[in-house]
């Protein structure tokens, strides 16, 4: 049963909601896993929405400076069809300022990890792999551009659901590299993520790259494994990546090693079609017509709005200075199309690998940094930390990370990938996982006694 | 000379380029959406009405239509642009490699013809701007032309061919065409840009070409330069914009994907030029009154096809003129009955019309043709008849006096009266 059945199979009082939104008021304080909260909640299955998804009437700023007091007049299409399927909108989870991070870092606010505080929470849907961890009953809508959902998800320790480029609209996603951007679900088992996503998917109106594609189940019982990705990791994370294997054995899975091509090129080229398209998407905002306003209308549009996008973050000027740089024109040749051409490749050989079974690869290379070390990282280490995560992203392939071990308390996330359109298998393939292994949380906000 | 045009063309569509609000709106900002404002997260939607026109519009050009159309971010910061990029065509427009032929028998070459949205508008006060977002996402069509206008004359012909043309597809050439100018004399290019209207366009061409021309003749050197068109002053003004190459970096539109072109039914061309010409030819006219009547007129071509077989040409084309002269005639068994009355002798005021128009009878109102040339003849004295010879519009006076007292088309007066110079 989901918990979805088991929460309106369960006798509830009136203060339900009460209570649960003055709990989760109070270890929000602690965890930042709201940018705000929906005090007016009193009926459905509590959903959280990452702060990049427009929710009508709701102030939504991608936790950007930038856009405060940004209140969108439209509801994104994922938000629409969740409230159209009387699920609960309980508040808008923190990120990293425009899904700029890896690790939860780059908000006005740093999100903690639920299973020790002075650990990063990962990134950029931090808020949404947290409040994940602490409500027993919820279901996060975040998105992944080059591993947003994997990452905290892998971190905080819940399943976090990537699927296929285009098989959720975009409308209403406030918009970091388009051609990348995935939304995505996030729950505490695979068995909430099915019904979520069949509510959600499907093409609409409002985007043009929302596909009506025939979604499958095919599952198979090979698996495998990538050595060129798996050296890049840190050897305690081998052992129990390892260990995983070895299970996965005994369920009757066969595993397999498989090369990959261009993976080594692969962060590159994410980082530059990334930064490329931000910069264009960034460029609209220059204090002018929504979110924080400059009112020195006094000065020359330049100066104008030059004034106003000082409010970006470091790593937000950071892509839109880099950006701007790979797509102009003495150097596109050199970096842009030269991605893009990767892109091609690595999705070329990947697919042909997907043809033959899933392959599965630890999320991150690294145990759960502590906030401290995390921030020691140059902005190049922090891009390096994406390697497992970016060939599904950069590619649009369905991918789920699910926990598979727990290191001194600390969970640890295994990713596993498909071929584009395949996405029921992946969720098939963890409920399947799930009778194999139970998951570890601390909080349990909402539960009914 | 050598001129180079930019037009750019708003498309007849109910609805912008990338969003369904309405193209019609006056009240300004009334007709906004978040796609056409750039708010975050909304996401372009193509109009396929537009791109199907567009298609037309590069066809009726004789280009090459790409069989795939893509669109790319084109970025630069401007207030009117609202998410400081405008998407537009690069790597696959709708069309490349076309060319016009116009009137006067010269040939220019279309490089290239794409889709794009329009910005806002930008009203400017004394010391503030105001903007009406209403003009934000309209569809345009921008048509490059190769540099190969070399005169006045030719520009002229061109526009007025092209306007023809688009009239024919139904793209309304009464609305704001804007373009810019690249003119050069020798060598060194200007440009001139945002000329709203015909007028102004061949306006600021002859006082670019002036004003080149009197530097070279004064031995100095034309600057490579932006200049913009100042209509009350009838003069073009540098806009003292730094001539580098502008950096747009140009990247694919990933929220819209690629167009096949292939399955889009196109609307189909009307060269007017070329069917006066084979009036012309058939009917032995001169082409130009026949083109003058039809180039921007789609109820006098359609029934001057339908009435052709049935009477003289040169009686449909009298018939044309008095329809333009008084007004719609309602419907093509009027125009006949029209036709009927010229043939049989009749000349036609506002009164007759009406009357034929209703098909009431007309009584009186025909044309004494002795009676003519006997007023002919006697205006036509010796000294007229030794002018015409010297000078061929000294007679026009006769002309003009007996036409309008017959109420009576000048060029068949003016045949009558050549026939008695000529005996």
């Amino acid at each position: 049963m989901s918990s979805i059945e088991e929460f309106y199979s369960l006798e509830k009082d009136k203060e339900y909601y009460r209570d649960l939104l003055e709990e989760l008021g109070k270890v929000n304080e602690k965890l930042n896993a709201f940018n705000n909260i929906n005090e007016g909640l009193s009926s459905g299955f509590p959903f959280s929405a990452k702060d990049n998804l427009c929710v009508k009437g709701v102030e939504s700023t991608a936790s950007s400076k930038m856009l405060s007091g940004y209140v969108p007049p439209y509801n994104a299409t994922v938000v629409e069809r969740m409230l159209r399927n009387k699920f609960g909108f309980i508040g808008k989870t923190n990120m990293d300022e425009f899904g700029f991070g890896s690790f939860g870092l780059n908000s006005q606010k740093i999100a903690k990890n639920p299973f020790d505080e002075h650990y990063v929470a990962g990134g950029s849907s931090s808020g949404a792999a947290i409040a994940t961890a602490i409500l027993k009953y919820h279901v996060a809508i975040a998105e992944s551009t080059g591993g947003s959902i994997a990452t905290p998800a892998a971190f905080c320790g819940v399943v976090g659901f990537t699927p296929t480029y285009g098989t959720i609209s975009r409308h209403g996603l406030i918009d970091y590299s388009n051609s990348l951007d995935k939304i995505g679900i996030m729950a505490r088992s695979a068995k909430d993520i099915r019904p979520v996503f069949d509510a959600v998917k499907g093409p609409d109106g409002y985007d043009s790259t929302a596909v009506n594609a025939k979604l499958n189940s095919n599952n198979t019982k090979h698996i495998f494994v990538v050595d060129q990705l798996i050296e890049l990791v840190d050897k305690r994370i081998r052992a129990y990546f390892e260990a995983l294997l070895d299970k996965l054995s005994s369920m009757g899975y066969s595993i397999e090693h498989a090369k990959i091509e261009s993976t080594e090129a692969a962060v590159a080229s994410y980082y530059i079609i990334a930064m490329a398209e931000a910069s264009t998407n960034l460029a609209r905002y220059t204090g002018f017509k929504y979110g924080l306003k400059n009112d020195n209308f006094g000065e020359s549009y330049n100066e104008f709005f030059t004034e106003a996008r000082k409010y970006f973050g470091d790593e937000a000027k950071r892509r839109i200075i880099l950006g701007t740089f790979v797509r102009s024109a003495s150097v596109k040749e050199k970096y842009y199309y030269k991605a893009l051409k990767v892109r091609e490749v690595l999705s070329h050989s990947m697919h042909e690998i997907l043809e033959k079974g899933f392959i599965l690869l630890p999320v991150m290379p690294v145990l759960t940094p502590k906030i401290e070390d995390a921030k020691k990282l140059s902005p190049l280490e922090t891009y390096k930390m994406d390697a497992l995560t970016i060939p599904p992203n950069l590619c649009g392939l369905p991918h789920i990370s699910f926990p598979y071990a727990y290191d001194n308390g600390m969970p640890l996330g295994a990713q596993l990938i498909t071929s584009k359109f395949n996405d029921y298998a992946l969720i098939d393939f963890v409920e399947e996982w799930e009778e194999e292994f139970k998951y570890v949380f601390k909080y349990n906000i909402g539960a009914v006694q | 000379m050598i001129i180079g045009l930019e037009v750019h063309v708003s498309l007849p569509t109910k609805t912008k380029l990338f969003c369904s609000c309405s193209t019609a709106a006056s009240e300004p900002n009334s007709s906004v959406c978040p796609v056409c404002m750039g708010f975050p997260g909304a996401k372009p939607m193509l109009n396929s009405e537009a791109l199907r026109i567009a298609v037309s519009i590069a066809e009726a050009l004789r280009c090459k239509i790409s069989e795939r159309v893509s669109f790319v971010r084109k970025v630069y910061f401007y207030p009117d642009l609202p998410k400081s990029f405008q998407i537009t065509q690069l790597y696959e427009p709708v069309g490349k490699d076309g060319l016009v032929e116009c009137y006067d028998g010269s040939v220019v070459r279309i490089r290239r013809i794409q889709l794009e949205e329009d910005p806002a508008r930008i009203i400017k006060a004394e010391d503030y701007s105001l903007l009406d977002f209403n003009r934000s996402g309209m569809p345009l069509v921008e048509i490059v032309t190769e540099p190969d206008i070399k005169s006045e004359e030719s520009l002229r012909a061109f526009i007025t061919e092209l306007m023809s043309i688009l009239y024919y597809l139904g793209v309304d050439i009464e609305g704001e065409i804007k373009t810019d100018l690249n003119i050069s004399m020798a060598g060194e290019r200007v440009e001139v840009k945002n000329i709203t209207g015909i007028k102004n366009m061949i306006d600021a061409a002859r006082y670019e070409v002036r004003r080149q021309s009197k530097i070279i003749e004064g031995g100095g050197s034309v600057i490579s330069e932006t200049r913009s068109y100042v209509e009350a002053k009838k003069e073009t003004v540098s806009t003292r914009e730094k001539e580098t190459d502008e950096e747009y970096g140009f990247i694919a539109e990933p929220d819209l994907t690629w167009y096949d072109t292939k399955g889009i039914t196109r609307i189909e061309p009307v060269y007017a030029d070329k069917i006066a010409e084979g009036y012309a030819k058939e009917y032995g006219i001169d082409k130009k009154v026949v083109l003058d009547l039809i180039m921007y007129d789609r109820d006098a071509l359609r029934l001057i096809e339908r009435t052709k077989g049935a009477f003289g040409m040169k009686t449909i084309i009298n018939g044309i003129e008095i329809v333009k002269k008084y007004g719609d005639i309602g419907s093509e068994q009027a125009f006949k009955r029209l036709l009927d009355f010229l043939q049989n002798g009749g000349y036609v005021d506002a009164a007759a019309f009406e009357k034929i128009k209703k098909g009431e009878k007309v009584e009186g109102n025909v044309i004494d043709m002795k009676k003519i040339i006997d007023e002919a003849r006697l205006l036509l004295n010796d000294k007229v008849k030794e002018d015409y010879k010297k000078n061929p519009k000294a007679i026009n006076f006769v002309i003009g006096k007996i036409a309008a007292k017959y109420k009576m088309n000048p060029r068949d007066v003016a045949e009558i009266v050549k026939r008695i110079i000529d005996g």
